[in-house]
C-alpha cells in the first residue's frame, strides 16, 4: 500500500475550511466591525444559531436605516463569526483572534455562561468592551471584570417565576425537586431556585446535578420520583430539557408543575415532543407579549420586533434571538451616547447606559450585569407558547396541574 | 432497595445502547489498529436517516434499522477503499487526524442538509411503560435493549462461523499470515470499516429512540464508545456488550451515591463520568486487556 499524505492532507484542508465557516468582511474606514464567537457546531449548536439570527437581524436593519452616527459621521455596521464549536476554550482563543487579527472594534458575545466566561477574561486582558446576551450567570460578574456587560437577568432568577406560580395555586405546591446539568450557568439556576424556594416555605426535596455531557439521566429520574414532588424543575439547555422531559415520561413521574430553565422557548422543544410538550413552564428572558415602548433607533415594541423577525427568519423570535438583538442595541446606544469609537470612552457609555428597548431597559449594574430587567415565565398550551407571568403581562391563565402522562 | 432494582434495569437498558456504540468502534480499533473518530458521526447519520424516514415516510424506527446499516455500510466502505487505505499502515496518528477531519467535514455537511435545529423520534410507543414489582421499565429501551442483543449475537455468530467473518479475525491476528493465507486484506478492511460504520448507524437509530438529534449528537457518545471499548476489550464483540452492560450499570450506580464528609457534600450524581473512568482505571490494572480481551501481539 502507497502512503499518499498530500491526498489525505488536502483533504484534511477540505475539513478545516468547512469546520470554521466564516463571513468574509473588508475592515473599512467607515463600517463598525463587530466580532462574535459562536457555537456554530457542538452541543450548543441550535442557541449559537439563534444567537447569530438575533445579531444579523439589528445588523440589516441598522444598515438598511443608514448605520449609526458616531460624531457627525455615519457607520455601516459589519460582524465577523467564528465557530467556537461551543468549547469554552476555542471561544477565548477566537476572541484573540478576533481583537488581534481581524482588529474588530468591539466584541458580541457567545452563547452560553462558560463561553462568555473565557471570552470575558480575554477582553479584560485586552482591553476590548464586550456586550453579551447570552451568558447569565453572576460567576462572569463577580470577578470584578469591566469590559463585560450583559443585557440579561441574571442566571438566579431563572425560575423563580415557575416556583411562585406553583406557591399560587389551589392546591398550591408544597415541594420541589431540582435537577440540574453541571456547567456554571445551569448551577447558579439550581442554586436560584432552591434559594428562593427556602425563603418563600417550598421544601426542596431533591436537589442533585448530573454531568453537562450525560447522555442518559434514568437514574437521576428514579431518584426524583422516590421523593414524589409537586414541582419539578430542570436547570439547563435545551438537550438538558428534552432529555430529562423523556425521562420523565419514561418513568411516568407524576408532578404538578414541569418547569426548565432553557428549552420550552425554542420551536425545537415542541417539535420533538409533540403533545408531551403541552403544559410545561420555562422562564423566558423575553417573550413577544411584554409591553415596553423602546427609545427611538430600532423598533419600538416586542409586538413589532416579533413580526419584523418573523417576516426575515420565518420563525417567531425567541428570547436567545431578542437577548442576542439587544446586546446589539445597547453597543449602539452606548457608542452614540459616546460619540467615539473609542474603546475606553465607549466602556465607559455601556457602565452609564439605561435605556428602554422592545427588549425591556438596558442597565447594568456595578459589574456589568443587568439586574433591573424582569423575568417572564411562558407555557405551552395546545402546542403554542404563551406567557403566564408576571400577572401585568399573561395573555393566558396557568394550566394547573399538569395532566397525567399519556393524558395531553 | 427499590430504587437500587430500578438502579440496575436503568443501567442494564442504558447500557445495551452504549454496547452497540461501542461494538463498531471495538471491530475498527481491534482489527485495523484505527482509532476512529468518525464513528460518532456515523452515529448521527444513522439517527438522522431515522428520523428522515420516520417523518417523510412514517417508518417505525426499527424498520430502519436495515436502511441504516446498509446506508453506513456502504458509506464506510467507500471511504475505507478510497481515502482510509492510502493511510491504512501510517502512524496511529495519521489515521486519528484522518477521521477526525472526516467527522468534521460530515458533520458540517449535516449541518448544511438537517440545520442545527434539535429534532426527536417521538413514535406512539415512545415514553409508554410497564411496571414489574414497583420497577418502572420504558417498552423502547427494553426494545433497544433486544435488539442490541441480537446484533451483538448476529455479529459474533458471523465473525466465528462465516468465512468472510473468519478472514476479519484472521487478519486481525497476523496480516502477513492471512495475506499468505489467500486473504484480500485491502478488501477485508474495507468491509470492516463499513461494518464499524453500518453498526454506528445502527447505534444512531437506537438512540434516535431515546436522545433528542442534532448534527453534534455523537461527540458524547464517540467518547462513551471509546471508553467501554477499553473497558469490554478490543476488538471483540462480546467484550463490548459486557463493557456496555458494566458502563451503564456503574453510572447509574454512582449516581446514588450521597456523602457527607465534614461540611463537604458530595453527590454522585455530578460524579457518574468520573466513577465509570475509576472503574475503568480499577479493571485496565487488573486486566490490561479489558474484561473480555485477549493478550495479542
Amino acid at each position: 500500500m502507497i502512503l499518499r499524505p498530500t491526498a489525505a492532507l488536502g483533504v484534511l484542508a477540505l475539513c478545516a475550511t468547512l469546520a470554521a465557516p466564516s463571513v468574509p468582511v473588508a475592515a473599512a474606514g467607515d463600517t463598525i466591525l463587530f466580532g462574535s464567537a459562536v457555537s456554530l457546531t457542538g452541543s450548543l449548536t441550535k442557541e449559537g444559531h439563534l444567537t447569530q439570527e438575533g445579531y444579523e437581524f439589528w445588523k440589516t436593519y441598522t444598515n438598511a436605516h443608514g448605520g449609526i452616527k458616531v460624531g457627525g459621521k455615519t457607520y455601516k455596521v459589519d460582524i465577523k463569526y467564528y465557530d467556537d464549536e461551543s468549547k469554552p476554550a476555542t471561544a477565548a482563543q477566537l476572541a484573540e483572534r478576533l481583537i488581534d487579527q481581524d482588529h474588530v472594534n468591539f466584541i458580541l458575545g457567545p452563547y452560553g455562561s462558560g463561553t462568555a466566561f473565557t471570552v470575558a477574561q480575554m477582553v479584560e486582558r485586552k482591553k476590548i468592551p464586550m456586550v453579551e446576551g447570552n451568558g447569565a450567570a453572576e460567576k462572569i460578574f463577580s470577578q470584578g471584570f469591566k469590559y463585560t456587560f450583559a443585557v440579561l437577568s441574571p442566571a438566579k432568577r431563572y425560575l423563580e417565576g415557575v416556583l411562585d406560580i406553583g406557591k399560587h395555586q389551589k392546591p398550591a405546591a408544597q415541594t420541589v425537586a431540582i435537577t440540574a446539568a453541571s456547567d456554571s450557568f445551569s448551577q447558579e439556576v439550581a442554586q436560584g431556585a432552591a434559594e428562593w424556594a427556602a425563603a418563600h416555605g417550598l421544601k426542596v426535596v431533591y436537589n442533585n446535578k448530573y454531568p453537562d455531557t450525560a447522555t442518559d439521566v434514568s437514574s437521576i429520574i428514579s431518584a426524583v420520583k422516590a421523593t414524589n414532588p409537586d414541582i419539578i424543575l430542570n436547570a439547563g439547555h435545551l438537550q438538558d430539557a428534552l432529555l430529562v422531559h423523556k425521562g420523565l415520561k419514561e418513568q411516568n413521574v407524576p408532578a404538578k408543575i414541569y418547569g426548565y430553565s432553557v428549552g420550552p422557548d425554542t420551536p425545537d422543544f415542541t417539535n420533538s415532543l409533540g403533545k408531551d410538550a403541552n403544559d410545561v413552564l420555562g422562564g423566558a428572558q423575553w417573550s413577544d407579549a411584554v409591553k415596553y415602548h423602546g427609545d427611538p433607533g430600532f423598533y419600538a415594541s416586542a409586538k413589532d420586533y416579533a413580526k419584523a423577525f418573523e417576516a426575515a427568519y420565518h420563525h417567531r423570535p425567541d428570547y436567545h434571538n431578542a437577548e442576542s438583538t439587544a446586546a446589539c442595541l445597547a453597543f449602539q446606544y452606548a457608542i452614540q451616547a459616546a460619540g467615539s469609537l473609542d474603546t475606553e470612552k465607549v466602556r465607559d457609555a455601556l457602565a452609564k447606559l439605561d435605556k428602554t428597548t422592545f427588549f425591556g431597559i438596558l442597565k447594568f449594574d456595578s459589574r456589568g450585569i443587568n439586574v433591573f430587567k424582569p423575568m417572564v415565565v411562558n407555557q405551552i398550551q395546545n402546542g403554542r407558547l404563551v406567557t403566564v407571568y408576571p400577572p401585568g403581562l399573561a395573555e393566558a391563565k396557568v394550566k394547573y396541574p399538569a395532566p397525567p402522562w399519556g393524558q395531553r | 432497595m427499590h430504587l437500587l432494582a430500578q438502579d440496575l434495569v436503568n443501567g442494564i437498558l442504558a447500557g445495551g445502547i452504549l454496547a452497540v456504540v461501542a461494538l463498531g468502534f471495538s471491530l475498527v480499533w481491534g482489527i485495523m489498529n484505527i482509532i476512529n473518530l468518525a464513528h460518532g458521526a456515523f452515529i448521527m447519520l444513522g439517527a438522522f436517516i431515522t428520523w428522515q424516514l420516520f417523518t417523510s415516510f412514517h417508518v417505525d424506527p426499527f424498520l430502519s434499522l436495515p436502511v441504516s446499516f446498509v446506508v453506513l455500510f456502504v458509506l464506510g466502505y467507500l471511504i475505507q477503499r478510497y481515502l482510509i487505505n492510502w493511510v491504512a499502515r501510517a502512524p496511529v496518528l495519521t489515521t486519528f487526524l484522518l477521521t477526525f477531519g472526516l467527522s468534521l467535514l460530515i458533520v458540517n455537511i449535516a449541518l448544511l442538509i438537517w440545520t442545527g435545529d434539535t429534532r426527536g423520534v417521538t413514535t406512539a410507543y415512545s415514553g409508554s411503560n410497564f411496571t414489574v414489582a414497583g420497577i418502572t421499565v420504558p417498552w423502547a429501551k427494553v426494545y433497544t435493549l433486544a435488539a442490541a442483543l441480537v446484533i451483538t449475537g448476529v455479529m459474533y455468530m458471523w465473525l466465528h462461523r462465516s468465512k468472510t467473518g473468519r478472514a476479519i479475525r484472521a487478519t486481525s491476528m497476523d496480516i502477513g499470515a492471512a495475506q499468505l493465507a489467500g486473504v484480500r486484506v485491502a478488501q477485508i478492511f474495507a468491509i470492516v470499516y463499513g461494518l464499524g460504520a453500518g453498526l454506528a448507524g445502527v447505534a444512531g437509530t437506537l438512540i434516535s429512540l431515546s436522545y433528542s438529534l442534532n448534527p453534534a449528537m455523537g461527540q458524547p457518545f464517540l467518547i462513551k464508545g471509546f471508553v467501554v471499548c477499553v473497558l469490554g476489550g478490543l476488538g471483540s464483540v462480546e467484550g463490548a456488550l459486557v463493557g456496555g452492560l458494566a458502563y451503564g450499570i456503574v453510572e447509574a450506580f454512582a449516581s446514588q451515591i450521597d456523602l457527607t464528609i465534614g461540611t463537604q457534600h458530595i453527590s454522585g450524581t455530578g460524579l457518574q463520568d468520573a466513577v465509570a473512568l475509576v472503574v475503568l482505571l480499577i479493571v485496565l490494572m487488573v486486566r490490561p486487556t479489558g474484561i473480555m480481551g485477549r493478550a495479542t501481539a
